[in-house]
Formats: structure tokens, sequence, C-alpha cells
């Protein structure tokens, strides 16, 4: 009996030392977890303050200049009589949705097709596709621009003009497309393909009917977030579209393009032009704004369908 | 003693006079040359529901997706041995595998209606791949396969909406109605009701015992009762030594949960491993 009970209350002295260390264990982590939530809630706010103050400055002064002249006018030199006169930037806001537009004819269509080829294959070729889109989708804008002066303004001779600049914006464009397709199809689930399969579908047919439509909202998110990448660009459309004092947005004219009045009108020593030059981000901002809801809007969809 | 086993139950098999829906011998996959499932040999009977049973890693499903080439799209996989559908062979030269597939259908483990079509669209998809493209046959296809699965009743009135709206039971019925419009002489189940509930999973057995009338139905169950409860056949695999999986024995569910012949069945359907 007494050796059973000195037994016990040594286990009794075990457990309130253990009871001690889990406790003072726990209050440490206690404590390191608060360290760390406030760290990332510093870090957190830290991230924000860039997002907002920049969308903040533009909405704050972009948005008195826009009225709507400034969406109807071509742009006006302001001078000593009339230091105030801006104009507008119609001719900056056709030129960017022709320039885009047509990018996107031929980049869209393109890449697409190629994204399914490399996520429906397997060789050798479709993994070199696949290399050469991912690090196409990475390279430097200017490259672009370089690229399309050089073969489209003087090898085929078209100087500077919209064909030129859509040129730069589609090579910017269809890597991303290539690539957005190519993610969209392989995440529509195999047991769609096998069920197509087994239903005594030939492969072409389980692409077409089934594959396809299924990674459409995925694929639309690509090519939205393409488009709305390239209309914000400004290297490649720097050196090829040239400019133009007249609405226009024919192939082989020179055009405008927002980026590129941003960047004119910040340089210039009139106060009032450069005040504008928030109007035209804030149209930008607005633009791209757009582009990635619709595609958030499209993405859903697709996520719908899957789950 | 799997030779006697199985030329038993061959012999019962004819001499009850029973149609032969399809022939296995000697059947093996492999996987970039390790095998996965082999030396199944056994008869699947017409108009029978034959369960494929045992533990996992067996190769049920494995072999399963053999009996409708699932296996072709795998790079690396090899089928060998004979499968016989009424006697032709399933991978010889006199049978596409298109054709194949359309006479022997399949569910799935998971319901898995094509998302961006609707109840009806989703019904008659294989009449459309398959090049059928009148609309009075379409649906009557429709209301026969839906009505075949026991959903017309709850899906007439809204047969254009997503088919992602039904329920999980009801879209694993949509997927059986979606095979059944083909008219297969056979259907493969790999585990159809894994992802159900109870209710669910109860509605879709009462739909194999009348289904069997029309279509020889072979089923991958890990669940004993639900083999016991449904099969008329039942063949048991497990995995061997070489980690391959491999028939064990193969009879009537009645023999087979009552008084099988070899002691690992027996093991296995009263629970003891697996």
């Amino acid at each position: 009996m007494t050796t059973d009970l000195s037994g016990l209350s040594l286990s009794e002295n075990l457990r309130s030392e253990i009871l001690l260390i889990a406790g003072r264990h726990r209050r440490r982590r206690i404590v390191r977890s608060r360290v760390f939530l406030g760290l990332s809630a510093v870090c957190f706010a830290l991230a924000l303050i860039p997002l907002f103050a920049l969308s903040w400055i533009i909405i704050q002064k972009g948005f008195p200049v826009l009225k709507l002249s400034f969406f109807t006018q071509m742009p006006l030199q302001p001078n000593l009589m009339a230091p105030n006169q801006v104009g507008g930037v119609s001719g900056a806001i056709i030129g960017s949705l022709a320039l885009v537009g047509y990018a996107s004819i031929f980049a869209v269509p393109i890449g697409v097709l190629v994204g399914i080829y490399v996520a429906e294959n397997e060789n050798k070729f479709a993994a070199l596709i696949r290399l050469v889109s991912q690090a196409m989708a990475g390279a430097p804008s200017i490259l672009m621009g370089l690229f399309a002066f050089s073969l489209v303004c003087q090898r085929l001779h078209f100087g500077y003009s919209a064909a030129a600049g859509a040129f730069a914006l589609g090579v910017l464009m269809l890597p991303v497309v290539v690539v957005a397709t190519e993610i969209a199809v392989r995440n529509v689930p195999s047991t769609l393909r096998e069920a197509g399969l087994a239903l005594g579908a030939q492969a072409h047919k389980v692409s077409l009917r089934i594959v396809i439509p299924t990674a459409a909202p995925g694929i639309l998110t690509g090519a939205v977030l393409a488009m709305s990448r390239a209309i914000g660009e400004a290297a490649p459309v720097l050196f090829t579209i040239g400019g133009s004092s007249f609405i226009t947005w024919k192939l082989n004219d020179q055009v405008n393009a927002l980026p590129i009045a941003i960047f004119n009108d910040s340089r210039s020593q009139w106060p009032s032009q450069r005040q504008e030059v928030f109007g035209i981000a804030l149209v930008l901002l607005i633009f791209v704004f757009a582009a990635n809801l619709i595609s958030k809007v499209f993405l859903s969809r697709q996520q719908n369908k899957t789950s | 003693m799997e030779e006697k086993v199985l030329s038993k139950a061959q012999l019962e098999m004819k001499s009850s006079g029973v149609k032969v829906a399809m022939q296995l011998q000697d059947v093996a996959v492999s996987f970039n040359g390790r095998t996965a499932v082999r030396d199944a040999t056994f008869n699947v009977a017409a108009n029978r529901v034959t369960s494929m049973i045992g533990p996992s890693g067996s190769g049920k499903t494995t072999l399963l997706r053999a009996l409708n080439r699932l296996h072709d799209l795998t790079p690396g996989a090899k089928v060998t041995g004979k499968i016989l559908l009424e006697g032709v062979d399933i991978y010889g030269p006199d049978l596409s595998v298109t054709e194949l597939r359309t006479r022997v259908g399949m569910v799935f483990q998971r319901p898995n209606p094509f998302p961006t079509m609707t109840i009806y669209e989703n019904a008659v998809s294989g009449l459309r791949f398959n090049g059928v493209k009148k609309k009075s046959l379409l649906d009557e296809a429709a209301e026969e396969s839906l009505r075949a699965a026991a959903l017309w009743e709850s899906v007439e009135s809204r047969l254009n909406v997503a088919a992602s709206n039904l329920s999980g039971g009801e879209q694993q019925r949509l997927c059986i109605a979606r095979a059944l419009a083909l008219k297969p002489e056979v259907l493969l189940m790999d585990e159809p009701t894994s992802a159900l509930d109870p209710i669910a999973t109860l509605r879709i057995e009462e739909l194999m015992s009348t289904l069997k009338q029309q279509v020889t139905i072979i089923i991958v169950t890990h669940n004993m009762q639900q083999a016991s409860r449904i099969s008329d056949d039942c063949a048991f695999l497990l995995m061997g030594e070489d980690r391959a999986g491999e028939l064990i024995e193969f009879n009537t569910t009645e023999k087979i949960f009552n008084s099988p012949i070899d002691s690992r069945t027996l093991d296995y359907t009263l629970g003891r491993f697996g």
C-alpha cells in the first residue's frame, strides 16, 4: 500500500513538472505567434500603401481632367494667350483600342490554337514551343518594339504605322495567350476526357466538344489579361506607331496611343499638359481594371464548371 | 488449384445455359514493364451483375479499364492475354476502339457529366459523338435512357438546364443514362457509388438490378456488402507478393461469400484483412 502511494505521488510530481514545461512552451508559442502575426500585418499594410497611393493620386489628380472634351478632342498646344488649352486625347484612345484590337485579331486565335496544341500533345516539339512561349512571356517588351520596327517598319516598308504597333503588341500578347490557354486546357479534369472517350468519341471530338468548351472561360481570361497588358505597354509602340494629329485607326496610318500620350505630355513645359497626364493615366487604369474584372467573371465561371 | 476453381465455375455457367458476354483469358496489365494485375481468367455472364472485389492495389480498376481499352491513352501501358466481346478479340483488328466503347459503356467513380452541356445534351452526347443528328431519334433516346436510369421523372421539366445543377446521385444516374443511350451490351461501373451518400447509393443499387435485364454489368467495388447485395458472380482479386494484383477466385457471389475455395477469399469476406 505505502509503496503504491509513494509511486502515485512520484507520478504526481512528474505530472506537475510536465504541465509546467508545457505551459511555458505554450506561452512562448503564443508570444511567437503574435509577433509573426504583427509582422505580417505590418508587411500587409506596407504592400497596400503604394497600391492605394497610386490609385488615389491618379484618381484625385486625373478625375478633374476628365471632361467631355477630353474624350472628343484632339490635343491642342497651349500658348501664352491660352495656357490651359490642352484639348483631348480622343486620338490616343481610339489609337490604343485599334492597336490592341488588331493585335488581338492575330495574337488571340494563333495563341489559343498553339496553346491547345501544346496542352494536348506530349512530344518534343510541343515541349519546345512551351519553353519558347514561357521565355517570351517574360521577355522585355522593348524587344517586341525593336523586332516590329525592323521587320514591319523597315523590311516590309510600312514605316511608322498602326500595323507595326499592332504587330509589336501582338507578339507581346502571343506567349501570354499561349501559356494561359495551355493552363486552362490542362485544368480540365481528365475524368471528362475519359468520359468522352468511353462514349466512343474520337480524340479530336473530345478536344473540340468537351475539353475546349470546358476550358473556354479560362482561355478568354488569358486573352483579356493579355489585352489589358498590351494596352498599357509603351515600349513596343514607342518607335513603331509614329503619332498623328488626326483621329485614325487605319492600318497603314500613323496613330497615337495612351501610354505614348502620357510620356509626351509629362515632358511638357505647360503645367496644364502635365496635369492632363493624370487623366490619361486614369483612363488607362479604368481599362485595365475593367479587363481584370471581366476576366475574374470568366474565371469564376470555369471554376463553377469544373468543381 | 485456381485452374480447378475456374473451370468448375465455367462448367456451371455452361451447364446452366448462361450466355457469355465477355471472356477474359489470362489477362494482365502492366505499366512500363511493371505488372499491375495478372492471371485474370473468367467469363462474364450476360444479363448478370459481375462484381470485382479485393483490397486497394489488387488491380480491380486496372482490370476493368482494360475491358474498354481505356489504357490505350496511358503511355507505357500494355495489356496481354485475350479479352473477347461476344467471341471477338477487343484488341484485335475486327473491332475498332470506338465501336468497342459504344458497345461497352462505362460509369466512373465520381459523377462526371460534361459541365458545358445541359441534362439533355449529356444524355445524348454519346450518340452525337457517333454521328447521330436526327432530332427525333435523339429525343427518343434521351427519354428512354433517362427513364432507364430512373431520372426521367425528376428532370423531365428541366432538360435544358446545366447538368451541374443536379445532385451528386442524380449526376451519377445521368452518367448511367449517358452510357445507356448508346445501347451498350456491357456496362462497366468503377466504384460508382463511392462518392455518393447512402440513399443515393441505394437508388443506384436498385437501378442495377433492373438494368441487368437489358445490359450486362461489371462493377468494381471495395464494399463487400454491396458486392454481396447486388452481384450474381464475383471475382476476388488480391495483391501478390510482387505487389501485382491477381485473380484469386471467381465464382457465383453466393459461393464466394458462403463457401469459397481459397482460404484468402474467406479471410477477406469475413473482414480479417483489407
